[in-house]
């Protein structure tokens, strides 16, 4: 019982800090895109601003109220779901927003659901032979594709299965408005791939050495001792306890690919938010640019908050200091 | 009423011979004879290795500022969105001459009075009839200042309050000054007719927004993602188009566009960056198609403001380019020289005339030395915003060395160069379309013009230049006319403001399967689209 009790008033605390996070990201979002010096008006219009479209778009900004009130206004549009109307296209940033969101949150979770199994495998199996030949060919692997940008991958492996040496998968992905991802399996084997290949790597690294490290310990000698099968030393005894670090850094990398993976969008034309994001920006879509910087942050938010869930979930350590 | 033969043209199918067409006629309850098919349903047996229908897929840049209006553009998105759902009264062909389209007859009868006839039975997609009052409500809608349409300034000489309707297709419109250029202002493909009462304000609003006469209907359209446009069966143009469906696709990324072509996912693409291009001319099933348009980057110096004041130091920094090096490396040879002439295509250009600039940074230096600026440091203002626009500055400012000035290039983003510095830098670089010489200078170059760029006006020899400006738009009489426009380019050529160190080559692509395409010397990628999508077909 001490358990629930600790859990969850563990989340209520750290769901509270969340918000506060939040909050301070919401006012350094507003500062930087709307209260800033320089009107984003005026940046927004560029070569075609006269006098009174510039005036225009400083009443529907609100660009003309205090900007207490500003803020006011915005964040209060978060809580009630009015993210107010993009200027590229004067339609609701929720309805701009949504489809690509739900594209990234597919592209992320089948990433996630593939790589993270890899990477841990890879890692636990790496420690336990270490020095050995899989843990040396995976160590060179790895750390040669963990140096690798992104858009290198994704452009070799469109080179190698779809545009020049194998023709056998679609290089790009040429979607409808309002059918969703998983309607072009054939079309998102490229985009995962090469996603999976930028997070095993630094997954597979950190679980291996905190294997290495768990395998060090007395609790694991113990184990050996007792004369339980190496094998269920390594994945009864060891990995559950190397996967704390493990679950924090695949947090990171997960939380990096809802917004960061930019490049591996414009390589496969991948409608997520990402690629909505550049063009807003470019744009100048003040709207549009502070409802994703919000989003992003609120993603990051949540995933670490799952990610120290999981940590305490698998550390007893952890878990009875909360109780 | 259909004539035999635009029925019969339509009957025409790969591998038909006249004799089965024949058949197909007495099926038809037509009469025809092999001996004496009309000319229509010849020009069909021609293109037979034409198929009809299919999806063409077209892979363009844009992004979630695209949207549709037949008479406004601001990216390449748009003008290919405009050219499948829209026409105007007259258009460049691919020779760069003016042809009719909408309009049956259009001509000038007196510098200041033009007739308009239009053709009989045109359709819009909504069903209803083309009239003359959709003309004017169109020319009314361009010239609205407020809405800031593309061809606003096209139109300044109209006065429509004395336009004078003759019967529902014919109209006789007054100049409230005399204008020559208002054909060419006419062809324009953003000239685009629209219905009376068509207000495409905002995404999903405003009546009639996607309403025109061009062979494809806008079928949906999601800013910043595609488009789809469905064939409309009621096309004036006989036989055309081909396609059932056109999708314009938009591509963030130009990569992505020749990955997708490469892996055909789409049939075309606009602007191949210049490095891929060899890579695609090896490959069988992709064709790299090539114009040569008028478009240029010119580097632009203001005439009011020092150092650029002195006439000795604009002729010493034209001499300080290396104009070969610039086509050359800049432009990958996808593109030729210039002179510090525009309007390559207007038959008065005399660009070629005059004596070539060349690189001379002895006689720069010499000029520089008179005018007691031997250490100039100066400013030069580009962005990525076009092709073009970073690499001729690089260049330059290295070129510029040999001739003692210094030049440090600043390179921003498309929001600062175009921001509220925009026509106000002494030094900048900029992107033009192709146009005819007084329509830039209508643009572009007159105190007056939306985009006064070197502020030429504070030339001493302007009020000259402005004079000559508003004699050839009153001179009819087209040799006369060049003559005017020599001088007037001959003035630039000697003193202006403007670098123009080339023209540009557009390079797009697509795929075999694709046929119809022609040699076209417009502004327009793809032969204007595939002029609007009907000329072109899967064979």
């Amino acid at each position: 019982m001490s358990i629930l009790r600790g859990i969850p008033g563990f989340v209520l605390r750290r769901v509270l800090l969340g918000v506060v996070t939040l909050f301070f990201a919401s006012l350094i979002i507003f500062a930087a895109t709307q209260a800033l010096p320089g009107d984003a008006a005026k940046a927004f219009l560029g070569r075609s601003a006269t006098p009174e479209s510039v005036a225009e778009l400083q009443r529907q900004l609100g660009l003309d109220k205090s900007v207490f009130r500003q803020y006011w206004e915005w964040i209060s549009g978060v809580f009630t779901g009015d993210l107010g109307m993009s200027l590229a296209n004067r339609l609701p940033v929720a309805e701009v927003i949504g489809e690509r969101l739900v594209y990234s949150l597919f592209l992320m979770l089948i990433a996630a659901v593939i790589s993270v199994p890899l990477g841990v495998a890879l890692g636990a199996i790496s420690a336990r032979r270490r020095d050995g030949v899989f843990d040396q060919v995976t160590s060179v692997v790895t750390l040669g594709l963990a140096a690798l940008p992104e858009f290198v991958v994704g452009i070799a492996l469109a080179v190698l299965f779809s545009t020049t040496v194998f023709t056998v998968l679609p290089s790009v992905i040429v979607t409808e408005p309002g059918v969703g991802p998983w309607n072009y399996p054939k079309e998102l084997v490229l985009p995962v791939v090469t996603l999976v290949i930028a997070v095993v790597p630094y997954t597979a690294r950190i679980m291996r050495a905190s294997t290495v490290e768990i395998l060090e310990s007395d609790f694991v000698e113990m184990a050996r001792l007792k004369g339980l099968s190496e094998r269920r030393v390594l994945w009864r005894h060891a990995v559950p306890n190397a996967l704390a670090p493990t679950f924090q850094v695949t947090a990171l990398n997960l939380a990096y690919l809802a917004g960061g993976i930019v490049v591996v969008e414009a390589v496969f034309n991948y409608p997520g938010i990402g690629l909505l994001l550049v063009d807003a920006v470019r744009g100048r879509d003040v709207p549009v640019v502070q409802a994703l910087a919000l989003l992003i942050a609120g993603l990051y938010v949540v995933l670490n908050l799952l990610a120290d869930l999981a940590t305490i979930l698998v550390s007893p350590r952890l878990r009875t200091s909360l109780s | 009423m259909q004539s035999t033969d635009e029925i019969l043209s339509r009957e025409v199918k790969p591998g038909m011979t006249r004799a089965d067409l024949v058949k197909r006629a007495g099926a038809l309850g037509l009469v025809a004879s092999a001996g004496s098919l009309g000319p229509l349903t010849e020009a069909a047996f021609g293109r037979a290795q034409a198929r009809r229908g299919g999806t063409f897929r077209l892979a363009v840049s844009g992004g979630s500022t695209d949207f549709i209006d037949g008479q406004h553009i601001v990216a390449k998105s748009d003008i290919a969105r405009l050219m499948a759902g829209w026409e105007g009264l007259v258009y460049f062909d691919e020779r760069y001459k003016i042809k009719p389209a909408l309009a049956e007859e259009m001509r000038a009868e007196k510098s200041n009075q033009y007739l308009i006839r239009l053709r009989e039975g045109v359709e819009f997609h909504n069903g209803k009839t083309l009239t003359i009052d959709d003309v004017i409500y169109s020319i009314r809608r361009t010239k609205n200042a407020k809405l800031k349409l593309f061809g606003n300034a096209g139109l300044g000489a109209i006065d429509l309050k004395r336009t004078r309707k003759l019967d529902a297709r014919t109209a006789r419109i007054f100049l409230s000054r005399p204008d020559v250029t208002l054909m060419e202002a006419f062809a324009q493909y953003f000239q685009g007719v629209v219905p009376v009462g068509y207000q495409p304000n905002a995404v999903g609003k405003g009546p009639l927004r996607f309403i025109g006469t061009g062979p494809f209907k806008v079928q949906s359209f999601t800013p910043g993602r595609e488009s789809v446009h469905v064939r409309n069966e009621n096309y004036w143009r006989t036989g055309q188009p081909y396609f059932d469906q056109v999708r314009i696709i938009n591509f963030p990324d130009d990569a992505a566009k020749v990955n997708a072509l490469l892996s055909n996912q789409i049939d075309a693409m606009t602007d191949v960056p210049f490095a891929q291009v060899p890579v695609l001319n090896r490959r069988g099933n992709v064709e790299v198609y090539i114009s040569q348009t008028g478009a240029w980057t010119p580097l632009c110096m203001r005439v009011d403001v020092t150092p650029f004041k002195d006439v000795r130091v604009r002729r010493a920094l034209r001499l300080l380019i290396n104009r070969p090096q610039v086509v050359r490396q800049g432009l990958s040879g996808y593109g030729r020289i210039a002179n510090d002439v525009y309007s390559p295509f207007d038959p008065a250009y005399a660009g070629d005339d005059f004596p070539q600039r060349r690189y001379d940074p002895e006689q720069a230096r010499s000029l520089l030395r008179r005018a007691g600026q031997s250490n100039l440091s100066i400013e030069l203002v580009t962005s990525p915003a076009d092709t073009g626009m970073v690499e001729g500055a690089t260049i330059f400012a290295q070129n510029a060395k040999a001739g003692g000035v210094n030049v440090r290039v600043r390179n921003v983003d498309g929001g600062t160069i175009y921001g509220d510095q925009y026509l106000k830098w002494p030094f900048s670089a900029d992107y033009w379309g192709t146009r005819n010489y007084l329509q830039q200078v209508a643009a572009g170059v007159l105190k007056t013009a939306p985009f006064n760029e070197t502020h030429w006006d504070a030339y001493p020899g302007y009020k000259k230049f402005e004079s000559l400006y508003r004699q050839a738009l009153a001179t009819v009489n087209a040799g006369k006319r060049a003559q005017i426009i020599r001088e007037m380019q001959r003035m630039e050529y000697n003193d202006g403001g403007l670098i123009i160190w080339g023209f540009k080559n557009l390079t797009d692509a697509y795929s075999t399967k694709i046929g119809g395409f022609r040699p076209d010397r417009g502004t327009l990628n793809l032969n204007k689209y595939g002029n609007g999508f009907r000329t072109i077909f899967f064979v």
